[in-house]
């Protein structure tokens, strides 16, 4: 089955139109790029995808489930699903990598033990194999905000690692990081797919990038995606005709 | 071409001359500067401000502090008793207060309760609290459950509880978004949130609001005794009552000591916590 699947999804902020009639399929295991310039929209995509933000219309279906309808509770199930990748980690700065990989685990975890913070052993093992599978388990018991960058996006994808979502977003998890931990943060997203078998849709700045990384990329441009090719196909000439600007384009001879 | 420019081979533009202001600013800003003038007037005269009534009254004032020396040594015991006793009542009237603003505070943010339909009510409501003095609460009290540090104890808590909650939500929604969202997007509800991925964020500046609080509230219980709400206030209407300066003037130093102490204590586990 399809594991995200996005039709005619348009949203407008006060009345200027960011994202016009969207549509995105992602397979389980497959790893899509989101690329375009500044401003086309894709954070707003990934806000209107996890229902952060509710899209003025369209459909949204996650594993089958038609998410755009939901409410409270059936919207909090709903949203178990789908994991978020911050571009700023969004980690809680003086919980422990181990303590917020573990907040991947709160909506099965009783209330009590939850306050108590008291979590079953179980839940505690899963959380350390979910660093150790980003390779920082002996950062277990160090504060977020002592980690580097790199190192806290990757407690942040162990975190959704955690959360056992099968669709797994990820806004420009790598634009403010290095070239290494970049590279490592790619790979940890990517083995989401290659090894757990999850759909990861990420959206990237650095072209370059790309080829080593997703199976398929989509152009976004003024909120509309004007490109879904196989990875293979995003040329060096495909990436600069889709950053140049409307006017500077050459008409099509 | 002066030093700065040849050091920087940026050629330098003339500041731009300000805008003249329209008449109509010119004469609304005097006209406002004469309304706060003639406000003021007013109040110092609803206010009976009369320097030469505090002249008058001076000498008599030092006559009672001339009386008031050596200051009296006797029953310290009780005294220091009555000012545990106001510590005492601070201590547990803000700790109720901790208890009863914690779940509050998070209903009254606007980034944890988006819905106005619950965070004005419990706004209103903890601004109802906050706009009654702990004295006056303790006042009612006196009445309801009898004279005593209980009626001090209620008044301290049931005031606070309003200004802590409002502080503590302050904070709450100065807390950066993304870690809120994330755990959101867990599928956790509220309760799980709130406890697990807020309360470490802002313990550092709820903790030293409750601290800054408790000292305010001791400083503020050494006046309950005067409506019978116990505490070293008590022994202070007392002593004014029967003109006992000698009294007085020991009462007024072990208040001194006692909020001097506190406060030291306070600042310095408030630095702790920065
Ligand atoms: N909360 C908001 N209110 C109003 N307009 C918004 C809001 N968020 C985004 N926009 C507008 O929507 C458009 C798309 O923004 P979005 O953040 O989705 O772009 P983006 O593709 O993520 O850009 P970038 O690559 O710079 O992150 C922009 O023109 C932006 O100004
Ligand atoms: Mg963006």
């Amino acid at each position: 089955m399809t594991a995200l699947s996005v039709r005619g999804l348009s949203h407008a902020y006060g009345g200027v139109p960011v994202l016009t009639s969207v549509d995105l399929d992602v397979e389980p295991g497959q790893v899509v790029a989101v690329v375009g310039p500044s401003g086309a929209g894709k954070t707003t995509l990934f806000r209107c995808l996890t229902r952060l933000v509710r899209a003025d219309a369209g459909a949204l279906e996650v594993h089958g489930r038609d998410l755009q309808q939901l409410e409270g509770a059936a919207l909090r199930d709903a949203r178990r699903d789908l994991g978020l990748v911050f571009q700023s980690y969004n980690l809680v700065r003086r919980l422990t990598a181990l303590q917020n990989v573990l907040v991947g685990r709160l909506a099965d975890v009783p209330t009590w033990r939850v306050v108590l913070r008291r979590f079953p052993a179980h839940e505690q093992a899963l959380a350390a194999s979910c660093l150790d599978q980003v390779g920082l388990l002996r950062f277990a018991h160090t504060r977020a905000d002592r980690l580097s960058g790199g190192q806290q996006q990757r407690v942040a994808i162990a975190r959704v690692l955690a959360s056992r979502a099968r669709v797994v977003l990820a806004d420009e998890p790598v634009a403010s990081l290095d070239p290494a931990s970049a590279g490592a943060v790619l790979a940890a997203l990517r083995s989401l797919a290659t090894s757990h078998g999850k759909a990861v849709v990420c959206s990237l700045h650095q072209v370059d990038l790309v080829a080593g990384f997703a199976d398929r990329v989509v152009g976004l441009r003024d909120g509309r995606v004007v490109l879904d090719v196989p990875a293979a196909r995003f040329t060096p000439d495909v990436a600069r005709d889709l950053y140049t600007p409307e006017l500077e384009r050459t008409p099509a001879r | 071409m002066t030093d700065l420019q040849e050091r920087s081979g940026v050629g330098l533009v003339p500041v731009p001359p300000r805008p003249a202001q329209p008449l109509r600013t010119r004469v609304s800003r005097w006209l406002l500067s004469l309304i706060a003038v003639a406000g003021f007037v007013g109040c110092l005269r609803l206010a009976d401000v009369d320097p030469i009534e505090l002249a008058q009254g001076l000498p008599t004032m030092a006559g009672w502090l001339v009386q008031a020396f050596p200051p009296s040594t006797e029953a310290l015991d009780t005294l220091l008793l009555r000012a545990a006793e106001t510590v005492a009542i601070a201590v547990v009237g803000t700790t109720f207060a901790v208890i009863l603003a914690l779940p509050l505070c998070v209903l009254a943010a606007r980034n944890t309760t988006p819905s106005g339909w619950v965070r004005l009510p419990v706004r209103l409501f903890l601004n109802g609290l906050r706009g009654v003095d702990a004295f006056v609460f303790a006042l009612l009290f006196v009445a309801a459950v009898g004279l005593g540090p209980f009626a001090g104890v209620l008044g301290i808590a049931l005031h606070t509880w309003g200004s802590m909650g409002k502080l503590f939500s302050e904070s709450i929604e100065a807390l950066p978004n993304g870690p809120l969202e994330a755990a959101e997007l867990t599928g956790a509800g509220k309760v799980k949130t709130a406890s697990f991925t807020l309360l470490p964020d802002v313990l550092p500046s709820i903790s030293g609001i409750g601290l800054y609080l408790m000292e305010f509230n001791i400083r503020a219980s050494t006046v309950l005794g005067v409506v019978g709400a116990g505490g070293i206030g008590q022994e202070l209407k007392n002593a004014v009552d029967l003109l006992a300066f000698p009294r007085l003037a020991t009462i007024l130093l072990v208040i001194l000591v006692m909020v001097t102490l506190v406060d030291q204590l306070s600042a310095r586990l408030r630095k702790r916590l920065a």
